[in-house]
């Protein structure tokens, strides 16, 4: 069993101490990824609930030497651990529980002073979730700032905090001051670095009249930065001047407190205002000069912090949720809404590489009433192919769980704000994964300009990687397109619309040259039609004798070539969504989503009804060969429609019995799909030696996570999927200062010059001052050599 | 921080692929605008007679001698000084002169006539007479030549129409030997080598090309090849190691140190090819081959690039050109006895100058005019380096490329959508006014933009839809702007007289349209039985 798909943007990432690795939270474990390729280096997998937070953390001082080379970090999760790895060599140190789901973590670094020198001790602060108070009252106080000693692995003191639900804390880069919002106040700690107590810690409050979302601290100076839901920036400069300064004798003298609500403790509070909806984050650049804001345009803001002017990193094409800055500043990241991980080379804030993880599905419910999630498999490649917010088309490949490619099909810019006005509407590949088709649809504003197009694509030079061939504008008039099949070993397709009929096109042979044959545009070779009804659904057969046309609820045989009316099986209860044939053999399946739900099978050569169940089927999918095919069924009746998240069964069937050959249950299955795909030989071997046309099943649910399964085998396979990954050779690349003018020559130190005047010599003080003035040690050192050379030597008695 | 390259940017345009591309304009290479900078001017005119040789002076030949020598009906005319003045005609003995030839340091001149005897002159003295009188030849001499290289003062090769090749000790005018039959036809063309004063090359009529070493002449040719055609002109190109022949209307290039193998063939003018002649050009001190012809073209060839570079237009035919060795006059002579005299203007300060400063250099190299050093009084200064062009192994940063926008995409980008409409509509481009609508409707912006145009703009916009709607390609979308327009703005359009003539060719517009494709359904109507029919 594979699963992949995980959202690399549920937590915010963390650069390691060299910036060569980035540490990103992806499902239940911690992705390393290396900054330089964007490739995968290692997973680290211990946790058991979803990882929220990852602290890179200094090595412990007693491992001095070795620990240079090893990496350590902080990891919490929602199981209510927090785990100490090592991620270079991922492997587990030492792990604390907390109890409590954690949701957020910072591990600044405090000192203690045990016998005169400083021992740096961590101590984590975690935002905990409190499950014993019920989820439904709002009042409650269900989220806890809690201390834990790392070290002893145990709770310090008592909550810091508690609020309506857990928060997101942030820690100043020096460890000194931690915040957190809660709703319209800020709540700032002062943390003792020097000689922890949790007795010691003292707190202000800033208030504002909005909810605050975010907030950030100043590297040097006492300045804080906090974000509001309606997109300003707030920026209080010298807090807690009165209560955090170890002299607080501050005479209170109220010389112009610009902007500082009530008796807060700050100097000023300046306000920016640029964002439309709220501030996702604020980051400030490492020297203080530049502050990082970004939201729901996609846009990073650079607020130069003196002056307040702004400059934009634009054209992101998502909302942007984290961004975190390297330890050397010259690379940073910022995540986004559509599962994408961009690397920014700093000063220019270009984008270098990107880690992409499977994007998510559009989240907008108003296309057009068809709510369907499409999707796109490659059988023979192995790829799903899904079309994404702005106007593409992505390639995932789901074994080695990355990014094949991303295929552009409309042309038009895409911003995050705008409101849904053309979407791609379907998907279709062919089963070798040599043709593609696409349908996009332009909304029409009051019945204005609506546009359907469809677009045929020829395979690339490598998987996933297509050509337009051709585009056809109005291919049924302004009727949507239903449903496009591709005839298996030609190049024929067939689409039906909603409009009445079906076009069959096909792609004609331009030249033929010695090696490689050249296709001319597909155009339709013929048109057919049913008593006006509506055309619902289209396959064809496994060998591509036969078409079949769903004519709402009347299924039509036809013959491709001739487009000859082959015959009718009688009706279903309701309009069918989705027709296919069970592989080889001769039976047909049908489903049918509206209210009167229905699963169909039915013999092709008798033309009658096989068995039916009264199923809501989400999605089905057929075997290309063999008789098998699995239907993805949701357990409750759809109309409900209030949780998106319902639970499913996936049933395999064999088309000759109604009994299911196998079940599974799942999660997430509305707006989800199944589908075959072609088993990878390599993953076992001895699979490829027993049966040669292994298959596996995948399902995608509906926020894109997958997974893939033998479905003939009920147990499960277990194929750790690490051992299959790529994984990244690192090879060393200097870092920061040595990255941008080169190594340091070595410096040869003075000893070998401070070595000269002590020759052993018979009479050392008269050489012992001589050179040139600027080699010589220094007098104190000199003196003392000076002075015992004057001395005699006593023979040692012992001799 | 410009916009990120990584992402494409669609601008509100029709595909870009379906627009026809519009040709490059023809653009003027630096090459091209060098020759045409030679003010054309007639140096001499009147006579009937052609004009058959023209020769310029080495570059060291300096003072009150003669620069240029004309073979001009009975006499040799000379010309000297800047600008070219005429001197005075050397007759030779009541006949025909041929093929005035400099002697290496520019103190004699030597010339054939029609009965073969070849005189030598003093350059500067030219009209005392003749000092030695070479008799050889039985029939014109077409060619006469000092040889070029090595300081050669005593010796001269004559070839002529008896197809004797004559080698001669010039002070004691006796042939050091002489070829008979050294080709089967006329000799028309001859050159000495740049590399070596041995070294000559004669061209003939029967076709052949052959190469002569004065040290071994009497066995025989030391290279022979075919041109092909009858070859009127031969020349060294300045290594010594590629000659160039004219013959027919083909320039042909050959490696004679390879054995006389054939490099390249030029075949640009339309007529007979008459003479060859090198031109150096004065501002980057590059060679080319300028060869004239009897369609009055002078062409400039790039012998390195294999590459004619420019064309100059001459109203008669010609028969021999010459450039002066710096390159600033180019010198053609007609058939009809007209010499057109080319010059480059302001260059004619730094010739003179150059022949001051080195005079004692090799032929062909000008002197490099002085670079004066920029200060910031002069304008100069502050353009300087901005032509600077990148060199092989240099690093390019180039400059980040703008995307070009049309005046309605600027103005959708600023969220004008009411500006970029109208601006569309007065572009009267349908494709892009149809265009815009479509962004238009993609950011739900069409319908308001309706609403809020003034009677002008409503009446470009009606106009538009009167011209557009009904075509098949826009009509879908169209008509139903036409529709709305008409809903919203009724009370406008009937306010408004224009409006109302518009909206009443619309309908006129629209209603033939109907007509039209009632017939059309007719039609279908028919034929669909037939078809149905004819499928059984």
């Amino acid at each position: 069993m594979i699963t992949g798909g995980q959202s690399y943007v549920s937590a915010p990432p963390a650069f390691s101490a060299d910036g060569r690795l980035l540490l990103v939270c992806s499902g239940r474990s911690v992705s390393v990824f290396s900054t330089a390729t964007a490739m995968l280096v290692s997973e680290l997998e211990a946790h058991e609930g979803d990882v929220t937070a990852v602290v890179v953390v200094p090595p412990p001082a007693q491992a001095a030497a070795a620990a240079k080379l090893a990496s350590y970090c902080w990891t919490a999760g929602l199981d209510g651990a927090l785990i100490y790895w090592d991620f270079v060599a991922a492997e587990v140190v030492r792990k604390v529980q907390v109890g409590l789901p954690v949701h957020s973590m910072v591990v600044p670094n405090i000192c203690r002073s045990s016998k005169g020198a400083e021992v740096p001790t961590p101590f984590a602060f975690v935002s905990v979730e409190d499950r014993s108070k019920p989820v439904n009252d709002e009042k409650l106080l269900r989220g806890q700032i809690r201390i834990y000693d790392l070290t002893k692995g145990r709770q310090v003191g008592c909550p810091l905090a508690e609020t309506r639900k857990p928060e997101k804390i942030v820690a100043s880069s020096s460890g000194e001051f931690l915040g957190i919002t809660n709703r319209r106040k800020l709540h700032i700690w002062s943390i003792p670095t020097k000689d922890f107590k949790p007795e010691k810690i003292r707190k202000i409050k800033l208030r504002h009249t909005k909810n605050l979302t975010t907030l950030a601290f100043h590297p040097s100076e006492r300045t804080v930065a906090a974000g509001d839901a309606t997109g300003r920036i707030l920026i209080w400069r010298c807090f807690g001047n009165a209560k955090f300064s170890e002299s607080s004798a501050r005479s209170k003298v109220d010389d112009g407190r610009d902007g500082v609500r009530g008796n807060d403790d700050a100097d000023t509070c300046t306000t920016w205002h640029w964002h439309s909806s709220r501030v996702r984050f604020l980051n400030f650049s490492s020297d203080g000069a530049y502050l990082f804001s970004g939201g729901l345009e996609g846009v990073i803001v650079v607020w130069q912090l003196d002056t307040g002017k702004r400059r934009f990193k634009p054209r992101l094409g998502s909302p942007l949720l984290f961004f975190v800055d390297s330890p050397d500043s010259s690379i940073s990241c910022v995540s986004c809404t559509n599962n994408q991980v961009y690397l920014l080379k700093m000063p220019n804030m270009e984008v270098m590489r990107s880690i992409a993880g499977i994007k998510l599905p559009i989240a907008s419910s108003t296309m057009g009433g068809s709510d369907r999630a499409v999707y796109g498999f490659d059988y023979t490649n192995r790829l799903v192919a899904i079309p994404t917010e702005d106007y593409c088309v992505q390639f995932y490949n789901l074994f080695e769980n990355t990014e094949v490619s991303e295929l552009q099909v409309c042309e038009r810019n895409f911003q995050p704000v705008d409101d849904i006005t053309m979407h791609i509407s379907l998907v279709s590949l062919s089963i070798d994964g040599k043709l593609m088709c696409t349908v996009d649809i332009k909304l029409p504003e009051e019945e204005l300009g609506g546009l359907v197009t469809l677009k045929f694509w020829n395979h690339g030079s490598s998987a996933g990687h297509y050509l337009l061939s051709t585009i056809i504008y109005e291919p049924h008039s302004d009727a949507g397109v239903s449903a496009v099949a591709f005839r298996p070993g030609r190049n024929m397709a067939v689409s039906s619309s909603f409009g009445g009929n079906f076009k069959v096109w096909v792609q004609r042979l331009s030249s033929q040259s010695s090696d490689k044959t050249y296709y001319s545009g597909w155009r339709c070779q013929s048109v057919g039609s049913y008593k006006n009804k509506p055309m619902t659904s289209a396959a064809f057969s496994a060998d591509g004798s036969v078409l079949a046309v769903a004519a709402e609820s009347v299924i039509t045989l036809w013959d491709p070539d001739n487009n000859a009316l082959v015959g009718v099986i009688a009706e279903t209860l309701s309009p069918i969504t989705n027709l296919s044939f069970i592989g080889t053999s001769g039976f047909l399946m049908s489903l049918c989503q509206s209210s009167r739900p229905q699963l169909a099978v039915w013999n092709v050569s008798n033309l009658s009804m096989q068995w039916s169940y009264s199923i809501y089927a989400e999605a089905a999918c057929c075997s290309p060969d063999g008789s098998d095919f699995a239907v993805l069924a949701l357990l409750n009746c759809p109309d409900g429609g209030t949780s998106t998240e319902q639970d499913g069964a996936i049933l395999l069937f064999d088309a000759e019995s109604p009994n299911p050959v196998a079940s599974w249950s799942v999660k997430k299955a509305r707006g989800g799909s199944v589908s075959f795909v072609k088993g990878d030989l390599s993953l076992d071997a001895d699979a490829s030696s027993r049966d040669s046309e292994a298959m596996f099943l995948v399902y995608v649910n509906c926020s894109h996570e997958y997974v893939i399964f033998d479905p003939r085998k009920s147990e499960e396979l277990g194929v750790s999927k690490n051992t299959h990954k790529k994984i990244q050779a690192e090879e060393p690349a200097p870092i920061g200062y040595a990255s941008i003018y080169g190594e340091l020559p070595k410096v040869e130190s003075k000893k070998e010059v401070t070595d000269v005047p002590f020759i052993p010599s018979d009479r050392p003080w008269e050489t012992i001052f001589s050179g040139s003035s600027h080699v010589l040690p220094p007098l104190t050192k000199l003196c003392s050599a000076f002075l015992s050379s004057l001395l005699e030597k006593r023979p040692v008695a012992n001799e | 921080m410009a916009a990120d390259t990584s992402k494409p940017f669609f601008p509100a345009a029709p595909h870009s692929a379906l627009l026809p591309s519009r040709s490059a304009a023809s653009r003027s290479t630096p090459e091209g605008s060098y020759w045409r900078a030679f003010r054309s001017s007639e140096l001499v005119s009147g006579a009937e007679f052609p004009i058959t040789d023209l020769t310029f002076a080495p570059a060291a030949a300096s003072g009150a001698k003669p620069t240029l020598a004309a073979a001009w009906s009975t006499s040799v005319h000379l010309f000297s000084g800047d600008p070219l003045k005429s001197l005075r005609r050397i007759s030779v003995a009541g006949d025909l002169a041929f093929s005035p030839s400099f002697r290496c340091d520019g103190a004699l001149l030597a010339a054939g006539d029609k009965k073969g005897v070849v005189r030598v002159f003093r350059s500067d003295k030219a009209s005392a007479g003749a000092l030695r009188t070479l008799r050889a030849h039985a029939a014109e001499t077409r060619v006469v030549r000092y040889p070029v290289a090595g300081g050669d003062k005593l010796h001269l090769l004559t070839a002529g129409d008896d197809a004797l090749l004559a080698y001669w000790d010039v002070p004691s005018e006796t042939p050091v030997f002489t070829v008979p039959a050294a080709h089967r036809d006329y000799i028309r063309g001859g050159a000495a080598s740049p590399a070596d004063p041995n070294i000559f090359a004669t061209g003939s009529y029967d076709r052949s090309v052959k190469l002569w070493d004065a040290r071994t002449g009497n066995t025989g040719p030391s290279l022979s090849f075919l041109h092909g055609e009858l070859v009127e002109s031969v020349l060294f190109l300045p290594s010594g190691g590629l000659l160039a022949t004219a013959g027919g209307n083909v320039v042909k290039i050959w490696d004679v140190i390879g054995g006389g193998r054939l490099l390249h063939s030029v075949e640009s003018h339309v007529k007979t090819v008459m003479a060859l002649t090198l031109g150096k050009m004065a501002g980057t001190g590059e060679m080319r081959l300028l060869s004239a012809g009897i369609d009055g073209y002078v062409k400039s060839f790039d012998f390195g690039k294999l590459k004619i570079m420019h064309s100059l237009r001459h109203p008669q035919p010609l028969l021999s050109v010459a450039c002066s060795p710096c390159g600033s006059v180019l010198v053609a002579g007609s058939a009809k006895g007209k010499i057109y005299m080319g010059k480059r203007k302001k260059k004619a300060v730094d010739e003179e100058e150059g022949r001051k400063a080195v005079s004692g250099e090799i032929d062909w190299v000008s002197p490099e005019p002085e670079k004066p050093v920029l200060r910031p009084n002069y304008f100069r200064y502050f353009l300087r380096g901005q032509n600077e062009k990148a060199k092989e192994g240099d690093f390019v940063i180039e400059k980040p490329k703008k995307v070009k926008c049309a005046e309605h995409d600027k103005l959708l980008r600023k969220f004008r959508h009411k500006d970029a409409l109208v601006s569309a509509l007065v572009k009267n481009n349908p494709r892009s006014a149809v265009a815009v609508m479509e962004e238009l409707v993609a950011r739900r912006k069409l319908v308001m933009c309706l609403g809020n145009l003034d009677m002008e703009e409503l009446g470009l916009l009606v106009e538009f839809l009167c011209r557009n709607a009904t075509l098949p390609r826009y009509a879908r979308f169209l008509l139903g702007v036409a529709n709305k327009v008409v809903e919203m703005r009724e009370e406008d359009i009937r306010s408004d007289e224009k409006l109302r003539v518009h909206i009443r060719n619309l309908k006129r517009m629209v209603a033939e349209e109907i007509q039209i494709q009632h017939t059309l359904q007719g039609i279908q109507g028919m034929i669909s039985p037939m078809l149905a029919l004819a499928a059984r």
